[in-house]
């Protein structure tokens, strides 16, 4: 088994503003979906939503506020799995809440340094 | 303390074309940078990532790529801890990856569930 970075993104700008009632049936979507995976034990890392703003830094010391928007879906979060191959790291992400809102999931496998 | 999570973006592409000593010197900067952070006692985590990748859209439909073939792609990440974006700046400004034209680092505050 190896482990398999999921990011997802967004684009935040499009997304309707929820109310409390459905921020709570999203966040339960989406530990629903963390739960099954655990199940499986193929979770790894349950990851973190990431805090609306940012920063990037370049070279020549430039900072710029804002998350990195050079295409329009932000990284909204990220979770690690664990998984035999590329493609049932990606099967495990066809059930990721996020694609519910227009979002995307990159599957990524992690380098054992 | 808060935690941030620092996204490192690079062209794949240009990496490749680096000689063994180029290669030698280029990790023991990135050696030398994570060990300060680690003396600092501000590391919480990270790994670099394998070039290739899927993408679940929306649809559920897998592809290739597309992140991957961008300039931009995702090269890997670490995971700090510090008390503000100001001092995550600090240690994002000394990563060795800036010294590629056109790289970056985006800092982002991970949220707390």
């Amino acid at each position: 088994m190896k482990d398999f970075l999921l990011v997802f993104r967004n684009d935040y700008s499009k997304q309707p503003k929820a109310s409390p009632e459905e921020m709570q049936a999203i966040m339960k979507k989406w530990m629903d979906w963390v739960g099954g995976i655990a199940a499986q034990n193929k979770l790894t890392t349950a990851g973190a939503p990431l805090a609306a703003g940012g920063k990037v830094v370049r070279g020549n010391n430039v900072i710029t506020d804002g998350p990195y928007t050079e295409i329009k879906e932000l990284i909204g979060g990220y979770t690690i799995v664990k998984a035999d191959s590329l493609d049932e790291a990606a099967e495990l992400a066809k059930n990721c809440p996020i694609l519910g809102t227009g979002g995307n999931v990159e599957v990524r496998e992690i380098n054992a340094m | 303390m808060k935690d941030f999570l620092l996204v490192f973006r690079s062209d794949y592409k240009s990496i490749a074309k680096a000689s063994a000593e180029e290669m030698q010197s280029y990790m023991n900067q990135w050696q030398g940078w994570i060990d300060s952070i680690t003396a600092q006692d501000k590391l919480a985590g990270g790994n670099h990532l394998e070039a290739g990748g899927k993408v679940v859209n929306h649809k559920a439909v897998i592809t290739d790529g597309p992140y991957t073939e961008i300039k931009e792609s995702i090269l890997g990440y670490l995971i700090i801890k510090a008390n503000s974006y100001a001092e995550a700046l600090v240690i994002a400004k000394a990563c060795p990856i800036l010294a590629g034209q056109g790289n970056t680092v985006e800092v982002r505050a991970i949220q707390k569930m």
